[in-house]
Order: structure tokens, then sequence, then C-alpha cells
């Protein structure tokens, strides 16, 4: 959070005055130490000054000044940023102590809004602001992992534990069909192409997320999902700091959560069991399943490790004179709890601002980082992720030779029922790399004028360069895949990435005031472009395991290589009007006009216009007497943004190359047209309503923010099918249209003050949505694997199934209950004939599937609590979200009855026989496929599951070092606990905030969220931590 | 101020640059915008144009053209299942409700069908406007018509009334079209054919695989022969036999193309043209055509590959008994056509099959073969002209024609009615290039021969590949239809069907 002193000549004085400092003569010294009313501590940075001259001091670490006066009847004056200043008569004293108290008037918060700031009281938007100071102890890589449930309207799941990545940010459940639904990051004024995974949180100063329309539409056509501010470490004034922060953390995958296999006994038993029910003789290696007492080849747990992380972070910060500095470099290196993955970053920031005279000044920034991440395939369906692959391998299939090498691949003779074979998946995961290099560089430069009062203009360039290089190498020796015997074919893809961005951003503001009203205009013109060059290249048959190189490749993949070009640009022209009437009647309207090379030529520009008025009503008289409420402000807005996610080229009727012919038995290149022009195709709109209400109570020991909003979602981008008489298949077109709505509360507290200092802040968020229509002629849009349903009416991305009834428990029951013609027995899954019709089907509009289960929290929350006794500090930060629910996909496999791979546990109490139905839950392993392959295959409600969770996420304890002043200016040292314990009922794994699509690739996307296939788990932390300012 | 004004002033210059700036066509892809503008262009239009007949005639059309008659069949493998797509089409049972059928090969053969007719569109409309070689883009014309009639006439043969779609779709609105009636759509592929006529060269004068006007000729003369114009089918059909470009194969089993050679032979009219290798030109509809379960050896021993591999499924295209006992004694082509192959994997009778020899070219890797699919041969075109001739009562003109193609079989005159005799004759001669179903409609045989055929296998079914035990499904010949319905997908999406 950002103070400034509306008094802020005070502290140019101060300034002016070490100047001269040595230039004093004879005198007296005095000396003392500044305290804080609040917690009796030494305040530093205190300006002490002689009143009347120019000769002054600042407190040091400690509170402590000396100050040579040479008016024994002198005034000292001390005076601090959000402090009330006091004068002292020296009156021949030589020690003079002062005791600031905090000032609240004097003190008036700003805040960052899109293209400037705000003073916190007059913003008439929906803003929420986070100091990264209080994000500092959390011992993660990503930003977004460090902010998780601190923010009302803001859901953050971490979908996967794969170091480095798998945060999925929503603002508001904003969400759209085939556009993308992550918010817009503008670092220090710079909107960035992509996420902000990258950045090193130590460089961040604070975040701030604009959540209504009066607050995004200044971001126009890339606002509707929300935009995150974040703005990276400055000076304070005054000040030069060195800090040196370092810590260290031991990870490890929790047992509790982990998914509940069956043991070699418990699996060979089931097989003994499965042979026996079939009236078939049992294979030899099952007939004693006690033999593999103490035998269970876990593997799973035997990719897991315990693995290490390390954290080190330089900050250096200095603002004197007319220079302001800061160079932040960091080192964060982690290991992954799975084998063979490992995610490194090594990160510098560099920020100058220099004011050239009284009315210009200069700034550049410039942020190199670079990332190397490795993760073998963890994450993916059967067959193609490492961690799914072992979880469903046979228990008795050895992971060590009895000489205790590793086994390179195991497979059972054909009578035991083993049709699928698998590699050693540790031998995968430590040979398969995966790995990505990144190089990102983040930079701006700018220059401000400001000719005369309260007239600024300025002028930036911005760019952002991203390379990386990613590898895949899949030697001859291992594999991710299943059924593929080893040694196989070699095979590796490179690709290559380079991206440059470049934006130009020229704003004017005008402030002024007349009386009793203060307008401020903003107007501005910007323009960004940016282009992606991407290259691909597969190749397979290596001759040498050794020389993973092109050359070495005895065949390219021609279907897997190839080039991209990916480029894009846009115009803006943005205007802002705030106007206040007496600092209480509170008036914001914006527009924004963006041009964008995406939309179709006939729908080039787009207007995106907010207004929204605020009512300080604590400020009227009428109030006066209400002494508990220190503040309340009534706000509501309306506006309109877009989502230009919508593809690049969309618009286009595209040429495939491609379509090559034969003639004379030659190769003749050919084209044709692939896909239909839209010259009509533009952005989602995206129109919100807010009504809100911040109240502080009891001189701001409570304060209370309240926001109610509604947005319509409208021209959702849509690749609507048409006849393929036309030669094609679809046209990308807007069309459709869905409803959000929601409520948001967060509250913050300062319990107790002094020095036991207890402060609390929660926030619970409850967010709806509805599809309102999709294309016409069209109620429903299926997910990518028909578990998910988008239909008109209903939520968004359903769970979509059949709705089962326990099994057949005897003929009887089958016999009078719908069947599935032909495969359903006693013994097997019973299912409900939704449609009535007597049969149970699948397939079509009108089966007998219906929604099953809805992957969107009832409400999320968090709740924060920090204390402060003495030199110790203490925090804990819980988050928690209720009633959403996770399709757990990798049961297709996992209660395969077939016993064809390990199953659940819980598969052992199933159907055998009438006198045997176990819990009337799973079904009867007789009759093959044709019976077993309903339970399994036709994805029923007994693969939903209930995913609410409350989670521990962050325990923190510090302790500041007394006695250390003659190294440092302080130290102190803290343990921290992350994800320390996760309340919950859900049993499909170990992490209930994970959404994978089934190819494992990314969270699935909208339309398939909420889905469980045996991810990457995210690891429990401990780490030990130093602070060191010097 | 000055400094704000000069500001404002680099405000709107920058402003009216923003046109261009905003318009970025995609640099890794062609568009419309920048194509159809050169020759080159136009060359690689064209060439794209052929390319879904290769999709066509690797698979569904043998399945609608050849297994939905009584020359070919499916070798039934009890032990799989997932079959009744190419079941339904062999044993007339595709399901069809109002017209309207979900069957993969009826679906396939009209949406490939009608790709080739939106590039022809996408060529027809833009052509005329390019300025480059006349020569070069009558070549051009001329195939874009020849390819997009070529379509329809297919279309219009298996379906009746279709979407008759002549300019490119630009709109969703423009998608989908009524149906044309099949009046409707011969006016206008008859006339677009004669036109391709006047615009393509000889054979001689073309690049071997390419359209050509005998080409143009002959499906013009096909279509003639379909509406029983005999008339004039008889004066395109001697004018490819006049031009002199065409001349049969001495043998009836070099008539068909190699894996990489005797492609495009003297004898060849118009024939689908592949590649082997990896560029993705290939065929692999010999295996396609083969039964199953078959092991690594015995598919090695008919592809010769260096890496075959076993196959299993159901095999498809099955030569029928009643194919086989359709040649007569004597007749050369039997064992050209024909050849057997003994599965140790089968279960049915000893597992020899007869399996289409035609198309068995050795070739290097295994389901990647270079043979080109016959289209029309010059033999047609003979059968063709016998046929309009005698049609028109010039028996004694027609003879010859038919002759000319029985004397390389090794046969002599023909015995009884010379109708019928020519009608045998392409049944023989044409055996298993996709002629034979939509012969029996044109004749108006399909009903009949049908039925009875469909009585065969029902009370034989061993005699066409079931395992003893193994029976017809209850809905074989049930529905002996003489067109295609119209594919679900599409019907679902235009609202005039």
């Amino acid at each position: 959070m950002t103070k400034i002193l509306f008094g802020l000549k005070t502290l140019y004085f101060g300034f002016a005055l070490l100047l001269t400092f040595t230039a004093h003569a004879q005198s007296t010294t005095v000396s003392g130490t500044v305290t804080s009313a609040d917690d009796g501590f030494g305040l530093p940075g205190v300006n002490v000054i002689v009143k009347g001259t120019t000769n002054g001091t600042v407190t040091d670490f400690d509170g402590k000044y000396s100050l040579n006066v040479q008016d024994a009847n002198a005034t000292l004056v001390f005076s601090y940023i959000g402090f009330t200043t006091q004068e002292i008569p020296v009156n021949g004293q030589s020690v003079i102590n002062a005791t600031m108290t905090e000032d609240a008037t004097a003190l008036e918060e700003v805040v960052l809004v899109g293209y400037g700031t705000q003073i916190k009281r007059q913003v008439t938007g929906s803003v929420q602001t986070i100091d990264a100071q209080e994000l500092a102890d959390i011992p993660v890589s990503q930003v977004t992992q460090k902010i998780q449930g601190r923010l009302a309207g803001v859901q953050i799941n971490q979908t996967t534990g794969k170091p480095g990545q798998g945060m999925s940010v929503r603002i508001r459940g904003q969400l759209s069909v085939s556009g993308g639904s992550d918010p817009l990051y503008v670092i220090d004024g710079f909107p960035i192409s992509g996420g902000i995974n990258a950045i090193n949180p130590d460089e961040i100063e604070d975040i701030t997320i604009l959540k209504d329309a009066a607050s995004t539409s200044l971001y126009g056509s890339r606002a509707a999902n929300g935009v995150v501010l974040i703005t990276t470490k400055t000076g304070k004034a005054g000040e030069t700091n060195v800090s040196f922060n370092t810590s260290t953390g031991i990870q490890y995958v929790p047992e509790r959560g982990r998914i509940d296999m069956m043991d070699a006994v418990e699996f060979a038993q089931f097989k003994k069991e499965y042979y026996e029910d079939q009236g078939d003789p049992v294979p030899e290696i099952f007939q004693d399943p006690s033999q593999y007492e103490g035998k269970t080849n876990d593997w799973y747990d035997a990719l897991l490790r315990t693995a290490p992380m390390q954290n080190y972070n330089l900050t250096i910060t200095s603002n004197k004179d007319k220079l302001k500095t800061s160079v932040v470099a960091g080192v964060f290196l982690q290991d992954g709890v799975v084998l063979n993955s490992d995610y490194e970053r090594y990160s510098l920031r560099v920020n100058l601002d220099y004011a050239i005279s009284d009315k210009v000044r200069v700034g550049f920034n410039v942020a190199p980082n670079h990332i190397i991440d490795n993760v073998p395939r963890t994450d993916g369906s059967r067959g193609t992720g490492i961690l799914f692959n072992a979880l469903h391998t046979w228990p008795i299939m050895p992971i060590y030779n009895e000489d205790g090498t590793r086994t390179t691949f195991n497979r059972f003779p054909a009578d035991t029922g083993n049709i699928f074979s698998y590699a050693n998946w540790l031998t995968s995961a430590e040979q398969i790399k995966n790995e990505t290099k990144e190089v990102n560089i983040l930079s701006n430069a700018f220059i401000e004028y400001k000719p005369i009062e309260g007239l600024s203009i300025k002028s930036s360039i911005n760019a952002e360069f991203y390379n990386s290089k990613y590898e895949f190498f899949s030697p001859s020796t291992a594999t991710y895949r299943i059924n593929v015997p080893i040694p196989t074919t070699a095979e590796a893809i490179w690709e290559d990435e380079n991206d440059f961005s470049y934006l130009n951003e020229n704003l004017v503001t005008y402030t002024k005031n007349f009386g009793d009203h203060d307008f401020s205009l903003l107007g501005g013109f910007t323009y960004q472009k940016f282009r992606r060059d991407f290259s691909r290249v597969a190749a397979d048959t290596f001759a040498d395991d050794r020389l993973p190189t092109i050359q070495g490749a005895a065949n390219i993949n021609r279907g897997g290589t190839y080039d991209r070009v990916q480029e894009w640009s846009l115009v803006s022209f943005l205007s802002r009007l705030t106007y206040n009437y007496k600092g209480k009647y509170l008036l914001t309207a914006a527009i924004r006009r963006d041009g964008s090379s995406r939309f179709g030529a006939d729908n080039r520009w787009g207007n995106f216009p907010s207004v929204s008025a605020g009512w300080i009503m604590s400020d009227e008289t009428f109030m006066e007497n209400q002494e508990a409420i220190s503040m309340l402000k009534l706000r509501a807005s309306y506006g309109v943004t877009g989502n230009n996610n919508i593809g690049n080229y969309t618009q286009y009727a595209l040429i495939d190359n491609t379509v090559n012919a034969v003639f004379d038995n030659e190769f003749a290149p050919g084209s044709a047209v692939s896909s239909l022009s839209n010259s009509n195709l533009g952005w989602e709109t995206t129109k919100q309503f807010d009504v809100g209400l911040d109240l502080s109570l009891f001189n701001d020991r409570v304060a209370f923010v309240y926001d109610f909003y509604t947005k319509n979602t409208t021209n959702l981008l849509y690749n609507v099918q048409v006849p393929r008489e036309s030669g094609f298949t679809n046209f990308s077109d807007n069309i459709g249209e869905i409803k959000f709505w929601g409520h948001e509360f967060a509250v913050n507290t300062v319990n107790t003050t002094g020095k036991f200092k207890w402060t609390t802040n929660a926030n619970i968020s409850f967010n709806r949505n509805e599809v309102v229509a999709l294309a016409e002629g069209i109620d429903r849009v299926y997910g990518p694997g028909g578990w998910h349903i988008t239909k008109v009416g209903e939520p968004f991305g359903q769970f979509y199934g059949h709705l089962s009834d326990g099994v057949y428990l005897n003929q009887e029951d089958l016999d009078n209950s719908p069947q599935v013609p032909g495969r359903s027995t006693v013994g097997s899954i019973k299912l409900i004939d939704v449609n009535g019709d007597g049969v149970i089907t699948r397939g079509g509009d009108d089966d007998d599937r219906a929604i099953m289960g809805n992957p969107f929290p009832d409400f999320t929350y968090g709740i924060t609590n920090n204390i402060k006794y003495g030199n110790w500090d203490f925090s804990i930060v819980g988050t928690g979200s209720q009633g959403n629910e996770l399709l757990v996909r990798h049961l297709y496999s996992t209660t395969n009855l077939d016993g064809v791979f390990n199953l659940l546990s819980d598969v052992k109490y199933r159907f055998r026989s009438e006198e045997n139905p176990g819990r009337g839950f799973y079904g009867t392993t007789v009759g093959g496929g044709n019976v077993t392959g309903i339970e399994r295959d036709w994805i029923n409600d007994r693969f939903v599951a209930d995913a609410s969770y409350f989670n521990i996420r962050n325990i923190t304890l510090g302790y500041t070092l007394d006695g250390v002043d003659r190294f440092f200016k302080s130290a102190r040292i803290y343990a921290s606990v992350q994800n320390a314990y996760i309340f919950t009922k859900y049993w499909g794994g170990p992490n209930p905030e994970i959404s994978v699509q089934n190819d494992g690739n990314g969270d699935g996307g909208n339309l398939a969220s909420g889905v469980d296939i045996s991810g990457y788990p995210v690891p429990r932390i401990f780490s030990l931590g130093l602070n060191f300012n010097f | 101020m000055k400094k704000i004004y000069l500001f404002l002033v680099m405000l709107g210059v920058l402003a009216t640059g923003c046109e261009d700036e905003l318009t970025i066509f995609p640099e890794d892809s062609l568009s419309v915008p920048t194509f159809y503008q050169t020759q080159v262009d136009f060359e690689q239009a064209i060439n794209g144009t052929y390319v879904p007949l290769r999709t066509i005639y690797n698979q569904s059309k043998a399945y609608l053209g050849e297994m939905h008659s009584d020359n070919t069949y499916y070798a039934r493998n009890t032990a799989f299942g997932a079959t009744e797509q190419q079941e339904d089409v062999a044993d007339f049972a595709i399901p069809t409700d109002n017209g309207i059928t979900t069957n993969n090969h009826v679906t396939n053969i009209y949406v490939e069908h009608y790709k080739i007719i939106a590039r022809a569109n996408q060529i027809l409309v833009t052509i005329d406007e390019a300025e480059f070689d006349e020569a070069e883009k009558n070549n051009i014309k001329g195939q874009a018509l020849f390819l997009r009639a070529f379509s329809y006439f297919d279309l219009v043969q298996f379906f009746g009334s279709v979407p008759m779609h002549l300019v490119p779709v630009l709109s969703r609105e423009d998608a989908a079209l009524p149906l044309s009636s099949p009046d409707e759509i011969y006016a206008q592929i008859i006339g677009d054919v004669q036109t391709a006529i006047t615009l393509l060269p000889p054979k001689s004068q073309q690049q071997a695989g390419r359209v050509t006007s005998g080409a143009a000729r002959t499906l013009l003369a096909n279509m003639y022969i379909v509406r029983q114009q005999w008339a004039e089918a008889e004066t395109q059909l001697r004018a490819v036999v006049n031009s002199n470009e065409y001349e049969l194969m001495p043998n009836y089993e070099d008539a068909f193309s190699g894996n990489s050679d005797n492609k495009n032979n003297m004898e060849s009219v118009f024939e689908v043209q592949y590649k082997e290798g990896a560029e993705g030109l290939n065929g692999s509809f010999l295996y396609n055509f083969l039964p199953r379960p078959i092991t690594a050896e015995e598919v090695g021993a008919i592809t010769q590959t260096s890496n075959p591999q076993p196959l299993n499924g159901e095999g498809n295209n099955i030569p029928t008994p009643d194919i086989i006992a359709a040649y007569e004694d004597g007749d050369l082509r039997k064992d050209a056509s024909i050849q057997y192959v003994t599965l140790s994997e089968s279960f049915w009778r000893d597992g020899t099959y007869p399996i289409i020899k035609k198309y068995v070219e050795p070739h290097s890797l295994h389901g990647n073969h270079g043979m080109n699919f016959p289209v029309y041969r010059y033999s047609e075109v003979l059968l063709f002209l016998a046929e309009a001739l005698e049609e028109q009562g010039k028996s004694g003109e027609a003879l010859p024609f038919l002759n000319q193609v029985r004397a390389r079989a090794g046969l002599g005159d023909p015995v009884g009615d010379l109708g019928e005799a020519i009608f045998r004759e392409r049944r023989v001669e044409l055996a298993f290039e996709n002629k034979r179903w939509l012969d029996l409609v044109r004749t108006g045989r399909a009903v009949d021969v049908i039925t009875a055929y469909g009585n065969r296998i029902k009370s034989n079914p061993n005699d066409y590949y079931y395992p003893e035990g193994a029976e017809p499904r209850s809905n074989a010949f049930t529905n002996i239809s003489l067109t295609f319905g119209l594919p679900a997908s599409e019907s679902s999406l235009n609202p005039n069907f």
C-alpha cells in the first residue's frame, strides 16, 4: 500500500537539510529516541529538523537521532509519513525523546487504478490491494500461490503441483466457451502478453485487483476477465535499504489424501476371486495371495521423494536527491517431489527514476530472468501420464529385481489377464527429459513532463521479450506410454519460441480544483503490438540415446514439425473524468476505444464505457453523531468490457497449403480454403453492474467491504457447426450469453493493539453463473470427453452422465428394473432410466444421462490472522472452498473390474453373489467388458466426489533478533509451513483443487473443468527463513 | 502550451496510421484475400481440388459402389465387433429414417465430394479476374469444371436430390441450400462438362494424372448413358475412340497401375493418383480389402513389405462366389482379377479366401502403397460405345467394340442377347472398379438382382464367409433402396431436409 502525506513538503525540506548538514557551526548536541505511540518501538526514518532552518537529520533504525543545535531556544520539528507532526522546544535539554502518534486525517491512502492513482476514500469502483510485504514469508515460487484465499471474488486454484506451474486465476467467476478466462496482468503499467508465473515475487511492492467494470473499462477489450495491477519495488523516500532474505525448505507429499489402492495381497486376492467367480481356474500366481505379504510394490510412492527448495533475494532500494532506485536479485531453486522434476529461477530487476528538473522526470525499469524447469510427463491420462500409469500398475509387478537392480519392463503371461505391459516408471521419470528454458525480459522507459500545476504529460515505451526452448527426449530405454516394450523407439521434440511485445503509451492528466469541485481528466493514446515466432521439430529413431540431436534422428516426423507466427496489434484511445464535490459526492466516467487486428474488418473498433458514483455518507452532517462509524461509503458502477482472446486470425478464411496432390507419380503442391471468414468477428462483451459498501467502525479498527455484482457476457466466441455441403465444418461467430452474479464480503479487524497486536482479515465470496443462450438452435455443448454439459438454463460445464442406484441385487431386481439391453446382469451396475423409456441407453441428446455434479463452489473463503508480540510475530492463513465437486476420472482405470489394472482398495467390497452383495457399490466382475464396461465407460455419478476443503495454507512464526544492530539494521528468523493441513472429504486424490483435462495439458478449458486424473501432487513445505536489513 | 499542442498533433498523426497497423494477415498460412491471384495460386488450388478423391477411393467408394452389390461381401470375423458401418452397406441394411442415415461411409462420400465442389467453386469464381496465360487458365478452369461435375454426378447417382452449390459459401446463411432435383443437377453438370471439353487439352498434351478432354467426353458420355441419351453418348464416345489418344493394354493385368510404374498408361482415361511414401499421398485400400484376422507373415506374402503387421477386425470387399462364377470359361481376366489367400487364424472353413488381385502390388512399407485407382479405362469407353450403339439398334456397329474387349480376355463372340452380353461383360471387365451397383441401378435391375443375392446369402451363409453357426443379421437385405439416405449430421444442420 502506498502511503503519502499530504504535507510532503516537509520531506523535501528534510532532504534539503541533509544536503547542508555538514555546513553547521559550533553548537550543542541534542539526541534522543523517537518511538511510536502504537507499540512503543523506535521509529526509524523520522525527520528531525530545527524549526525555521534547514538543519536536520533522520532517525536511525532504532529511532535514535543526534542533532547539532546552535540555538538553545530552538524548536525541533519531528515529522513522519502517517504520523502527526510534533514540535518540541529544546529549552536547553540535551536529550529529547518524542512519541509519534498515527494521524488518521493527514494520511490519505492512495490506490493504484488503471492509468493512474486515486485516493482510496474516493475510489468508486471495486478495487482490492495486497501489500506484498504480507506475503514475503510464504515459501512458494509464484505470486499467485501467495495470494490464494486473500481476495474476495478471486478464485485461485493450484491445479497441479508441478514446480512453477498450474495456477488458475478466475476473477468473479468469469469464463467463456472458447475465449480465454485469465485476467489481464499489468506490470508497472504494461499489460503483458502472458501470465505472471515467471516473476520473482520479491520484486513486487503491491498487487491490486480491479474487479468491476468501472475500474477495468480503461483496459477495454482485454478487461472482461478482470485486471491485476502489479507494482514493483521502488525506494522509500530518504532511505537506503539493503536487505537479504533467504529461506530453505523441505517438501513432501503427505500421506493424507493419497488414493487408497490395493496392496499386493489385496490385489492377488481380488484376482483369485475374479477367476473363482467366473468359474475359471485360478492362475498360479494368484492362488496364494498371502505370499505377497510385505511385498507390495507401491509404484506411485516410489516416484515420490522428499525434496529441498531454496530461495535467495537481495534487495537494494534507495531514494535520495533526485534519484530513486531499486535493485532486486533473486535465485529460487526447487526440486520437485516427483523424481527428476526441478525448477530454477534466476532473476534481476533494476528500477530507476530520475528527476531531471522540477518539471521533468524520467524512469527506466528492466527485469530479466532465466528459468529452467524440467518435469517428466507426470500429468496425463492412462498411457500419457507417468503418475497415472504408476497408480494403476499391478502392485505385484516388481520395481526391483532380486539383485536390487531395477526391472526394465513388466509383462505377465496372457493367462493372468495382464493385457497391458509397463515400463519401469522410475526409469521413465528419470530418463525422460521434458525441459523448458526461458528467458524473460520486461522493460519500460518513460518521460513525464509537468509544464504547469496539475498537468502531467507522460509518454512511455515498454517492451517484453520472451524466449523459450523446449526439449523433450524419451530415450530407447524409457517410455511414458503403456504397452510399449523396452527398448523402444527414441523420440524427441524441440520447440523454440520467441515473443516480442511492444507498447507505446501517451497519457495526459490534468487535475484542477475549483472551490468544492475537484476535477481530474485523463486522456491517452496507446499502441501495442505482439509477435510470436514459434518452431517445432519432432523426430524419432535415434542412432544413439546419447546424441538426441536433429541430425541424429533417422526420421523427422513431418506432422509434428512446423513453424508458426502469431501477431496482433491494438490501437487505443482512452479517457477518464473524475469529479468530486466536497470530497464526498464522487463521480467517475471512463471510456476506451480499442481497434484490434483480431477483429473483423467490418467490426474493427469497440467502445468500452463505464460510469460509477460514490457517496461518502459518513461525511454528512447527519452522520456526525455516529461515533462508531468512522467511514461509510456507498458505491455503484456500470460498464462494458471485452474479451479479445478470440485468436489472432480467426476472422480470416485461411488457406491450407498442405493439401498436396500427385501427378505423374510426383508430389504436386496443393492448397485449399480451410476455414470461413467472418469480417464481423469481434470481442466478447461483458456488461457489469456493481454496488458496494465500504464501512469502517470504531476508529478504523473494523473495516468492512461488501460488493454485489451482476454481469452478462454476450457475443461469446463460438465455432458454430455449418453443414458440410459448404465444404467447411464450422464458422466462428459471436453468439450466446452467460449471466454471472455474486456477493463478496471482506473484513479487516484490529483485534488488539499495543504490545500484543492482533489483526484478522477474512473474506468470503459467492459466485454463480448460468448459460442464458448458445447458438441459434443449439441448447447444449458437450465437453471434450463427453462428461460435461454446458446447457441453456444451467450453470456452465456441469458434470454429465448416468445416475446410479447401486447394483441389481438379484434376478427379481434385474427383471423389474430398466436395463442396458444385452449387457445388464445380476450384480452389474444399476442406472436410472432418466428418459423413462424402460431401457438404459447412452448416446444422443435424449438418452439417460443427466447433470450429476457441479465443479463450481457454493462459496470460497479465506482467513488470515497476524499476531505480533514483542519480538515475535505469527501468522496463519486458511483458505477454503465449499460445495465444489470433482470428476474422479481415473476411476475408469482404478475401478476397472476386469482386473486389468490395480484397483481402489474399496473394490474388494464389490458384489460377488446375491448372498455376498458387498456394499452394493461396485458391481460383479463376471461377464467381461460387455457387463463391466458400463460401470467404467458410461461415466456415472460414482465418479463425482465432493471436493470441499479448508486448507491451513500457511503458518509462520518469526522472531526479530535484538542486539544485532552492530552488524545489521535488523534481522529476523522465521519458520513456515505451507499446506499445513487440508480438511476435506475428497477421496479421489491428494489435491482437491486439481483440474486437468484428459490430455494432461492445462486445466482443460471451461467446458471440461474439475477433472482429476491423478496429476502432480501439491507438497507440504517446511521452511526456515532469515531476513537481514543492512 | 505549445508543447501540449504539438503532442496532440502527434497523437493525431499516430491515429491516422491505425487502419494499416490493424490489418495483420497470418504469416504462416495464406488467406483468401492474398490468395487466388497468380498462376501458381491457381495451380495449387486445382491440385488441392483433386485431393479428396484419394479419400473417397481409398475406402468408402468401394464399399458403396462395389460391396453394396453382388460382387463383393465382407468376411465375417465373429471375434470382432463394431463392424456394423461396413456390414450395413454390404447387407443392404443401412438404417435409414425418413431419407436420413448416420452411416459413416455414406457421410464420408457426401462430405468429401462437397470438399471438391467447394474448392472448384472457389477457383471458378475467382480465376477470370486473375491475369495469366490464357491456355493455362483454360486448362485449370476445365479441370475445375470437370471435378465439380464429377462430384455432382456421383452425388446425384448415389443420393438423388442434393444441395447444389455453384459459388463458394461465404457466410453461415449461405451454407445450407435446398435440395436440387436430379434434372436440375444434370442440366448444370452436362453443361459444365461440355464447357470443360472445350477447355481441356487431350491426354497427350496434359500432365499425366490430370483430367483431359478425353476424360471429360467419357464423363459426359457416362452421364448421357445414365440419362439414356444414347445418340449424344455415341457422339462423345466416338470422339474419344477417334482421338487416337487411347489403346487397350495388350494384357488385361497390365491395365492396372503398379505401385510406382505403369501409372496412367495408354488405356487409362482417368485414375485417382496415389504415391507411396511419408508425404501422406499414399493409399492403403489393398489393406481394407483383406480378410481378417491375418498374421504378419500372411500379410507380408501379399504385400512384400519390409515391416508387415498383423491385421485384426473384419475384412471387406471380398469377391463373392457370384462374381467368381460370372467369368466365362477361359476368361483370362479371372486369374488377373482374383487370387486366393489362406488365413491360419480364420474361423471360416479352411481360411482360404478370394481377394481382389487387381490392386495387389508389392510395395515397401506396411499400409502405404502408391497404386492408382482406376476411374475410367479405355475398355469402358469401348463397352459404353457398344452399349450406346446397341441401345440405338445398331448392333452390327456395337459388336466390334465389345469384341475388342473380349478378345484381349481370350474370348470370342458373345452368345445370346447382345445387350445382356454387354451388361455381363461390364461386370467382369470392370469388376472391383466400383461400377456394379450403379450399373444395376441405371439398368433397373438392382432390386431383383440384390433380392436374389440376399436370399442366396441367407440360405447359404457359409458360402458367403460366415463361419459355421454364424448367421446373417436379422436386418440383412431389408433396405434395398436405389439411393442412399442423406447424412443425419447434415440433416441436423440443414433445415431443408
